[in-house]
């Protein structure tokens, strides 16, 4: 078998000759002006926009289309390649969401190895004051690595469980546009390439957020930076429409919004949020990408001092955080709706008991993707806009406190009076729950503007952040990756160190997150090599130190559980249907799921979460309605 | 139901002395750098509440969490919990509650805001630029232009700031404020320094390679030591 029967080595080819290609065409316009034939800005920037192009015609996610204009049928092919071993279709375009799912989960798991390898590097040079190893310019281009690195791979997480679990969840057979579903795993493989590319090529210095008018002068790994985004965009673009689409018209007869497993709810605001934002930031680092490569002075209030063309520019650097941040606040709530609904979904399984509020939750999921769109000004409110326009976002701010006390009083309510069991799964749900705590309650701190005054921009935003992240993205979709683990590889995973991880990641998460909190407090700012040690008087050191300890446990944690699902996933102990006794329709089908996922259309005879009910289920599919 | 009181009870007392416990220790661990303006009174202030109210918050949902985890544990047992689907009662209560401490927060940090805001018709008006990577200030009363900023004690004081460059953020730890210096436009930050001292300005909007050691030395002198540094100034100026 050749290598290049793999769609991916096909598709990096592609990447390659597109990025050839692309700096070919650059050089020959270029000659055809009369201007010197190399130069390198606009040769990256075309080239790795024929790069992602490359690489998608290489992979053969656009296959279908291209017959498709031709008048040539395209067939939906089912199962397996027929002449090739049955593992290199997830290495290549395939069109079940299934496999879909996992890619996207793996993918976004490597990339959550690279940004936390990254991280434990800065993080061991931050352990004492001085600078240690890193030089600053790579220092700085590390710390926005890992930031857009992780936001990539939390990105990837939310499409794999949303891709692999919302067909299962509501019975159906795939997603509504099982092509367009592909095509929105494959744009990320580009785009995280080109991201880690620009390391190599000067990286970036102005963090994730690239502000210009920093990032409108540094150096060319920002034009990789921007596109490598917009791919991702991209993918954000077309895979929410698809869950969209896939929640609103397959449910099966007789399931209302309101009988959906939560998960779906909390995915539905996800996608409602991903598919009116996304454009913003895709459009914010496009119009750098197009000042730096053409000049127009969108953000540069003087404009281009250059020696090629001296023009004025007449911008604002201002619009460009707004631009940003009007997708980027609600990116947030991106990560976090569906990890927030997986607590949802695990807990009222592990606490043998219904839903407390159902309701409550679900419209709560949607009041937070609202909200989430009135309340982009809090990122700025040192930036220089309109001082009486910080009031409003204060106050929108700090009504986000209140749908997401909703989420926390609900969870409560399931718990108190059940049978809680406390296998792994549950284990990192109750971690999320304290995790996410901390996150939401260090956030009024930071809404009311004069208290926001010290802390903005000081390492307490860093504390806080990482809080909502781990706890609303990082531990569910663990406690997710521990419980759908049996689901799908039909084996089961070891319980033991399973909670060895647990044991290890969460208190050291805790002291990671109080520390960075502490030092912020303290008056270190964020995004700095170097800080002075005589801080908190004199005791910022054991501080950092402490936050470094705990960074290694959490890395080390992470590596325990990629080694037990390693170890596992073919040669565990057989976990049967349904190990934890879920009503959830994906559970009462087979380990590992068979090609076609219901062997006849699914039928709603009951609620999700009649947990202590006797004799009710929640569907039935041929298999279980024959006992 | 008789079984519930009795948990809500216990729940209610191990909430309140973990509030307190939860305080202390915010209080304790949170070191603050001193306070050297005016504003750092009501700003502290404010943050204090807050330490409050996460200490409350924290308490109440991790002891119901932690009690419910014990007293609710399976115990070996298969069966289920009980079949309850909620209470509207509570769901309401829970959402309306949050919402006048939502409001309460709100309103006085507005008042707070808009008092640190105000202009004053006696300020003393100081011009800072921002370059990558160092600070220049520029005294308007006498055209004086200096690296370190000097500022009379209790005396309110609006910096008028710039940048040369790229965007920067002027942020002295003792002082409390923030703001960013954009290229472009002039922003304006108020204060009063009360405490004569030496403290260190330090760049808070990451502005590139040396963003860290973006610095500048502040002093706040007495009256009569800012005159004489004054007319040091004219001196050299004249010269």
């Amino acid at each position: 078998m050749s290598l290049f029967t793999l769609g991916i080595a096909r598709g990096l080819l592609g990447q390659v000759l597109g990025m050839v290609i692309g700096m070919l065409l650059t050089c020959a316009v270029r000659i055809l002006l009369g201007w010197e034939a190399w130069a390198a800005e606009p040769a990256w920037t075309v080239g790795s926009v024929c790069s992602i192009i490359g690489f998608l015609l290489g992979v053969g996610s656009l296959d279908d289309w291209l017959k498709w204009t031709k008048g040539i049928p395209t067939p939906m092919h089912h199962g397996p390649p027929v002449d090739k071993p049955a593992w290199t279709r997830y290495f290549s375009v395939d069109y079940n969401h299934k496999v879909i799912g996992v890619q996207y989960t793996v993918w976004g798991i490597l990339l959550l190895m690279v940004g936390g390898t990254v991280a434990m590097i800065f993080r061991t040079e931050l352990a004492r004051s001085g600078l240690q190893f890193l030089g600053l310019d790579l220092y700085n281009s590390f710390i926005g690595m890992h930031g857009m690195i992780m936001i990539f791979a939390i990105l990837l997480g939310v499409g794999g469980m949303g891709n692999y679990l919302v067909p299962l969840m509501i019975g159906a057979e795939d997603m509504a546009f099982p092509r367009l579903n592909a095509l929105g795993f494959w744009f990320n493989v580009p785009g995280s390439i080109l991201l880690l590319l620009s390391l190599f090529i000067g990286g970036w210095d102005a963090g994730w957020t690239a502000y210009p008018p920093l990032s409108a002068r540094g150096p060319i790994g920002y034009q990789l930076f921007f596109l490598g985004v917009f791919a991702i965009g991209l993918s954000s673009i077309v895979g929410s429409l698809n869950l969209l689409v896939t929640i609103l018209r397959m449910r099966p007869p007789g399931m209302s919004l309101f009988r959906m497993p939560i998960f779906c709810w909390a995915v539905f605001a996800t996608s409602l949020l991903q598919l009116t934002a996304t454009q913003l930031i895709g459009t914010s680092f496009l119009m750098v990408s197009v000042q730096r490569a053409l000049g127009m002075g969108f953000f540069d209030p003087r404009g281009i001092l250059g020696e090629v063309s001296p023009m004025v520019g007449g911008g604002d650097p201002v619009l460009f955080q707004h631009l940003f941040w009007f997708y980027s606040h609600p990116a947030v709530y991106i990560f976090v709706l569906p990890g927030l609904g997986i607590v949802s979904e695990l807990l009222p399984v592990f606490s043998r008991k219904p839903l407390f509020g159902y309701k409550w939750i679900a419209l709560s999921s949607m009041a937070i993707a609202i909200l989430g769109f009135i309340v982009w000004g809090h990122h700025m409110f040192v930036s220089g806009y309109n001082d009486i326009l910080r009031i409003p976002f204060m106050y929108a701010t700090l009504l986000v406190a209140i749908p997401t006390g909703v989420k926390f009083f609900s969870w409560l309510g399931t718990m108190w009076g059940g049978k809680i069991h406390f296998d792994t799964p549950m284990l990192f749900v109750l971690g999320a729950i304290s995790v996410f705590l901390i996150g939401g309650l260090s956030g009024p701190i930071l809404a009311t503007v004069p208290t926001d005054f010290p802390l903005h921009d000081s390492y307490f935003i860093v504390g806080h952040f990482h809080a909502t992240m781990f706890g609303g993205f990082v531990f569910p979709f663990f406690a997710a990756l521990y419980y759908w683990f049996p689901k799908v590889t039909g084996r089961m995973y070891n319980e033991k160190l399973g909670k060895i991880h647990f044991f290890i990641m969460t208190p050291a998460f805790w002291v990671q997150t109080l520390g960075q909190m502490g030092v912020g407090v303290m008056g270190m700012r964020r995004r700095i090599a170097d800080y002075d040690p005589t801080l908190g008087g004199g005791q910022i050191e054991n501080w950092q130190m402490a936050v470094t300890i705990a960074g290694f446990a959490i890395a080390f944690g992470v590596m325990l559980m990629l080694w037990n699902f390693f170890q596992h996933a073919e040669v565990g102990v057989a976990a049967g249907d349904n190990p934890w006794r879920s009503r959830s329709p994906e559970w009462q089908i087979p380990s590992p799921i068979p090609e076609h996922s219901f062997p006849a259309p699914v039928r709603v005879v009951g609620e999700p979460y009649d947990y202590g009910l006797a004799d009710s289920g929640y569907v039935t599919t041929a298999s279980t309605g024959d006992d | 139901m008789a079984n519930n009181r009795r948990h809500f009870i216990i729940a209610t007392v191990l909430i309140l002395i973990c509030t307190v416990l939860v305080y202390w220790v915010l209080d304790t661990v949170l070191l603050k750098p001193a306070a050297a303006v005016v504003e750092a009174g009501p700003i502290d202030n404010l943050f204090d509440q807050h330490i409050w109210l996460i200490a409350f918050l924290f308490a109440l949902v991790v002891v119901f969490m932690c009690y419910a985890l014990i007293a609710f544990r399976a115990r070996g047992d298969e069966g289920d919990g009980e079949h309850v689907h909620g209470n509207g009662l509570l769901e309401i209560l829970w959402t309306v509650v949050p919402c006048f401490v939502v409001v309460y927060f709100a309103w006085i940090s507005t008042t707070m805001l808009l008092d640190l805001t105000r202009p004053n018709p006696d300020e003393y008006v100081v011009s800072a630029e921002g370059r990558q990577w160092s600070w220049l200030f520029t005294y308007p009363e006498n055209g004086a232009v200096t690296p370190e900023l000097v500022l009379p004690v209790d005396t309110p004081v609006r910096m008028d700031l710039t940048s040369d460059d790229v965007l920067h953020s002027f942020w002295v730890p003792e002082f409390r404020v923030k703001q960013d210096t954009v290229p472009g436009m002039v922003t304006h930050v108020r204060f009063t320094p009360n405490v004569i001292g030496e403290y260190v300005l330090r760049c808070a909007e990451l502005c590139g390679t040396n963003h860290g050691g973006m610095l500048a030395t502040v002093r706040v002198v007495s009256a009569e030591e800012f005159k004489l540094w004054q007319s040091e100034q004219l001196a050299q100026l004249q010269e």
